[in-house]
Formats: C-alpha cells, structure tokens, sequence
C-alpha cells in the first residue's frame, strides 16, 4: 500500500477533527486553564495558580443545585419516556400519509424557538387561568395554589421541550420491529402483554436507550425552564453556572463546575449504557445478525 | 485485504499521542489568555468629539424612551442625519456587565457608543478601566441645563464618566384592586396572607436597603452587620414561601397578569404594566433613589454621535418629550414648565418631579461598606439567596 492511500482516513477525518479541535477542544483548555485561577475581578483580575480546590469547594457549594437537577431532568426523562412511548407505537401503527401527518404534528410545534415556546407555557399556567382553575377543581393544587414558579411547571417545561428527542428515536426502532416475531410469539402461546414484554419491549431497548439520553442529558443542564416557569427554589445548576459566570463574576467557580458537571454526565451515561447493555446500545448489529 | 498487523499500526499509534498533544496544545494557548482588567479610570481615554456621521448604537433599558416612528430616536436620527441602532437589551445591571465584561477587558465596546447603566455601577466600571472619560466641551448643551443638584456627583466628581439620563424611585407597586392595596409598608409586604404573591428585585442594592431601612438601620451608614441581617431575614422569608420571584423587569408581568398582589419596583414602569389598577407607592420606612447614567464604554465607535445624543437628550423640549413617555425622573431644568402646557397631567405627577416631601425620607442606592472583597462576600450570600 502507498503511503498516500495509508493516510486518506485521516485526510477524510481532518475536517471533522479540525472543527472539534477549534470549537471543542481549545475552548475546553480555556476552561481548564479558568478552573484553576484564584482572584477575583475587582481585585486585581484573575491569575492561573493551580487552585485544585476549584473543584470541591464548587461541588460543596452547589450540591442543592445538582440534585435538583438530576431529580427535574429524571423526572422529565421518565414523563418523556411514559408519554412517547405509547404516543410512538400508536403512529407506528398507522398507514403512510397518517404517519407522515401525525409524525409532522409532533415536530411542528418545534419550529418556533425555544424561548418562545418557554414564554408560551408562562401565557398558559398563570394563576387565573383555565389550567390551574381544572387543577384547583379538581383538588390537585390548594385554592389558592398556582402552577407558575412551582417544580411542577419547571418539570413540565422540561418535558414538553424535549419530547420530540424522545418520541423520534423511539419511533425509529418501533417502526423497524419485524411483526413477523411478534406472530411467532403468539404462536408460542404468549400472550398480548407478555409478547409486549418479552418482545417488543427488548427489541425496540435501542431507541429507548437513545431518547433517554438525548433527553436527560440536555435536561441536567437547561437554565431557560427555570428562570421562565421556576420561583424562588428551583434554580438548576445551569442557573447556578450562569449566576456565577454573569452576576458574582466568579469565573474560576462556574469553570471548575462545568467540568465536574461534564464529568458527571459522563460517568452517568457510561453506567447507563453498561446497565442497559452495549448490545441495546447497539441494537442494529443484533438484529443483522439474526 | 489487510492483514491484521497493518490494521492495528494503523489504528495504534496517533490515538492517546494526539490527544495528548492536543491537550498540552490547548493549555498553552489557553495561558497566553488575558485575564484581568485594565488600568484604573484616570487614566482612560478621553472619547473625541467632532461631527456626528453615520451609524451609532445604544444599549438602554426597555421602557425608557419612545422608540416609535415619531419617537425621540426617530427626532434624534432627524436632526443628525444619523442611523441609530437602539436596543433596549438592559433588564439586570449585574447580567448586563457579566454580558459585556470580556469585551470591556480587551477594550472592545461590543459596537456600542453609548449604553445606561445605574450610578454604582457606573462607577465599579470606571474604575476597572472600561469607561472612557467625558470631556465637558462637547457636552455644553448638557451642562447648561442640568439640574444643579446634579451638576455634582459624589460617585463621580466633576462628571468625568456619566450624565444622567433619568433617575426614580424604588417602592412598591401594589394591585389597587387587590388585598395588596393594605400593603403601605415593606414589613406590610412581609405578612403572611401575602404568602407567594409577592415579587422582589434581583437588583441587590434595591432591595437589601429597603429591608435594611425596615429593620430600623440608619440610611446614611449602612454597616456589613446591617446587609447580613437583612439577607438573612430575605433567606427566611424565601424560604418559607412568602417571596414567589426575584425578578428584574418581569416583576411588571407578574402584575399585568395578576400573578402577584405587590411588586418591589420603579417608579415609572407604568408603562411596562399593561393594567390601570395598579399604584406604586413609597414605603413608609423610606424608600430608595437612583439615577441611570449614559456612558461611553472603551473601544466605542463613533464618540460624536454619543456626544450628540446627549446634548440632543438635555435640550427642555426634548427632555419634556423623553419624561412624557418613560415618566421617570428628569435630570434637565426647565422641563416642568414646558409639560404643564403639554401634559399637565405629567407635570403634576409627583412621581415625576418629586416634592421635597417624598424625597426627604429616600436614600441613593448605596454599595455593601468594605473592600472589593467585603462588596463580593455580600454580593455572594446575596445571590446564593436568589438562585436559591
């Protein structure tokens, strides 16, 4: 073999590599060379020396704020997932022009920014109006209860906003289901439930995998729910890390708890994939193979 | 086909080597970074004046001029020939400098001419070498008719960074037709059958002195045992429900939708809330002062369009225009007698030119006493309040 031909993966590779090395990588080394600076900006600017403690005093000094967060974008992955998953079967289940209209519907609403869908939510769950009327009828919320600057409406928006992260992946693997394995089940005397179980359920485990990190993962960082639909006690950690970069202006903090929260999600997603198993992960080859 | 040897040379070596060298390439450039400020204020640069041309952009907070087609802005672009790009992108002074600080710090204005930020933090910038100084030649029209009780600025002797541009009073708004029309008082706001219906600023020297004020400290020396006291009874009363938001502008919607029954606020927002039963009020244990100032930032292109638009801001008519509509109030004299022709309403309007009587009991928005250190260990504890 030539040299030439040795090097064209890494030719066609260089593009990809460059982009990820000019935004990804070099900013990332900015960050680290911030986590570690000690100072502050009214008192002579920041200096680079070393300051390891960064990253336990930032992780002590937000623990609040990270717990919240694994419990709010948790809690919307699993709403996401209780909501999708039945929404996802049901459209897989239709014939082409239905699909295509009902998949539309799903996306449609997302060609509005994400801002303004947030804002949207605030018209919708204000204190007069009908949904926390039908919430106080039926004895939901107290009242004199509200829905707006509530954990509640902090989830919900979390929710809603990445629903279609959820749906379309799982979609995806629901449509690619052979239905043939699902009559051989039958055959088999398996009933309805327990051909969903034992069936459907581990062969469409790829999409699942993908919706619920393509959703949690974006969820743990967001800042915009919290500040549109959240009070007083529901500030996230990317609430946090904005406050400390924006207000208190103190850099080295909000740098050191970026990185651990990278680190975190990190970890996190490595156990989950474990946990699921690779082969979930990746399903396709599982399924060339039968 | 490969055999697995050429595969695995292939494969094996440029991985954990690259990455690393990447890694050690990026530290490096990342260490060539600049970090801090630049020189203190005196010795900034004088912004130059000359012939307002062209295009010039200002950065304002929403609610404080008359942007329409017959606007102030629109008479100012008239009067000049000039293009003015306004944006009122302003909502939080702190959010705002943390948005304009590298920029500030490498001595770029981020296209800017001339922005309005309130009077302390005008100062905090002019210390840190992002502002450019003013230089009273190109500003006679200001200077001929400011008031005379501002031509003086404690914070900023002689006006070298900052012509006031409108100032107000922060008080409480209360929904008239609400329970919230009981509130006259910040311990008022405090009452328990208020629980979540009421909202407070996130700007901290708004709010801290107020409560300060309440809790019986002396206005004219606020001490560090004064500012943590009064967080610490924010904290209780945050924690137990009483506060629904810490907000900057959006207090105003709260109240347009009737979310709240009383907002801490400022008085001119009138125009922001988009209901008629609402009244601001002066607490009845003082309330506090402000004055916004426009500056020129660092870096500002086209310094004689900021120029002129300041001049163009303190001529009486003009002013009389910018005080019809934003109701705040006005820096420039002369200004009364042109409205009560115009709009009597507004010349009697005590919010806007107010009478020794409401103001006697005010105080100016002071800083947390101390060093740097002292001022960033109270802005902490205050914001740890807010993100709770």
């Amino acid at each position: 073999m030539t040299i030439r031909r040795r090097f064209i993966p890494y030719w066609l590779l260089a593009p990809g590599a460059l982009w990820l090395l000019l935004f990804f990588v070099i900013p990332m080394g900015f960050m680290a060379e911030q986590a570690l600076e000690s100072g502050s900006l009214f008192t002579g600017g920041f200096t680079f020396s070393w300051e390891w403690s960064n990253f336990p005093d930032s992780l002590s000094g937000n623990s609040e704020q990270i717990v919240r967060s694994f419990y709010y974008a948790g809690a919307a992955t699993l709403l996401a997932l209780l909501i999708s998953y039945p929404l996802a079967y049901a459209i897989a289940q239709q014939s082409g022009r239905w699909r295509l209209l009902l998949l539309f519907a799903v996306i449609a609403p997302f060609f509005t920014t994400y801002l303004i869908r947030t804002i949207a939510w605030k018209t919708i769950l204000y204190d007069s109006g009908p949904v926390v009327g039908v919430f106080q009828t039926l004895h939901l919320i107290p009242q004199d209860g509200r829905l707006l600057a509530t954990s509640t409406a902090v989830i919900a928006g979390l929710t809603y906003n990445f629903l279609p992260f959820m749906i379309l992946p799982i979609y995806a693997s629901i449509e690619r289901l052979d239905l043939r394995l699902i009559e051989a089940a039958k055959d088999l005397y398996a009933s309805s439930t327990q051909a969903f179980l034992r069936v459907t359920l581990p062969m469409t485990a790829p999409g699942i995998v993908a919706g619920v990190l393509l959703t949690f993962i974006p969820a743990f960082g967001d800042y915009v729910n919290a500040t549109i639909l959240g009070g007083t006690h529901q500030a996230m950690i990317g609430n946090k890390i904005q406050s400390l970069f924006l207000v208190e202006r103190n850099y080295p903090e909000a740098a050191a708890l970026s990185f651990l929260m990278m680190a975190l999600i990190l970890v996190m997603v490595v156990v989950y994939i474990r946990v699921a198993g690779t082969e979930a992960f990746m399903g396709e080859e599982e399924e060339a193979k039968t | 086909m490969r055999n697995s040897s050429e595969q695995s040379h292939v494969r094996g070596w440029p991985g954990p080597l690259v990455a690393v060298a990447i890694l050690v390439a990026a530290l490096t450039l990342a260490a060539c970074g600049d970090n801090g400020g630049s020189g203190g204020g005196s010795e900034a640069p004088v912004a130059k004046g000359g012939k307002p041309t062209g295009e010039v952009t200002i950065s304002n907070w929403p609610g404080y001029i008359d942007p329409g087609a017959n606007g102030t802005v629109a008479e100012f672009e008239k009067a000049y020939g000039l293009d003015v790009k306004y944006i009122e992108d302003i909502n939080d002074n702190l959010q705002f400098f943390g948005k304009l600080q590298p920029l500030l710090a490498s001595g770029n204005s981020g296209g800017r001419s001339l922005f309005v930020v309130t009077d302390w933090l005008a100062k905090q910038m002019f210390d840190l070498g992002y502002l450019e100084r003013l230089n009273h030649a190109d500003l006679k029209t200001v200077f001929n008719n400011i008031s005379p009780q501002l031509r003086n600025d404690p914070a900023d002797p002689g006006r070298q960074f900052s012509i006031p541009w409108q100032g107000g009073l922060t008080g409480i708004w209360v929904i008239t037709s609400s329970e919230g029309n009981q509130i006259h008082s910040m311990r008022d706001l405090f009452d328990p059958k208020y629980k979540g219906k009421v909202d407070l600023l996130t700007e901290m020297r708004d709010t801290v002195p107020l409560v300060m004020q309440m809790q019986g400290a002396d206005p004219k020396n606020f001490t560090k045992a004064d500012w943590e006291k009064a967080i610490d009874f924010l904290k209780k009363e945050t924690d137990n429900g009483q506060i629904r938001r810490y907000t900057g502008n959006e207090y105003t919607e709260d109240l347009t939708s009737g979310n709240i029954v009383a907002a801490l606020g400022w008085s001119g927002d009138a125009s922001l809330i988009g209901r008629k039963d609402v009244e601001w009020r002066s607490p009845t244990e003082g309330c506090d002062t402000f004055f916004d100032q426009m500056v020129i930032p660092v870096g500002a292109p086209n310094t004689a369009a900021a120029y002129a638009f300041m001049n163009f801001a303190y001529r009486p008519e003009v002013q009389a225009d910018i005080a019809d509509f934003v109701n705040y109030v006005t820096p420039v004299a002369g200004v009364k007698p042109i409205l009560e022709k115009k709009d009597p309403a507004v010349a009697n309007n005590p919010l806007v030119f107010p009478p020794p009587s409401l103001l006697a009991p005010c105080s100016a928005d002071p800083n947390p006493p101390g060093s740097a250190e002292d001022q960033q260990a109270i802005t902490e504890k205050f914001q740890d309040l807010i993100t709770g």
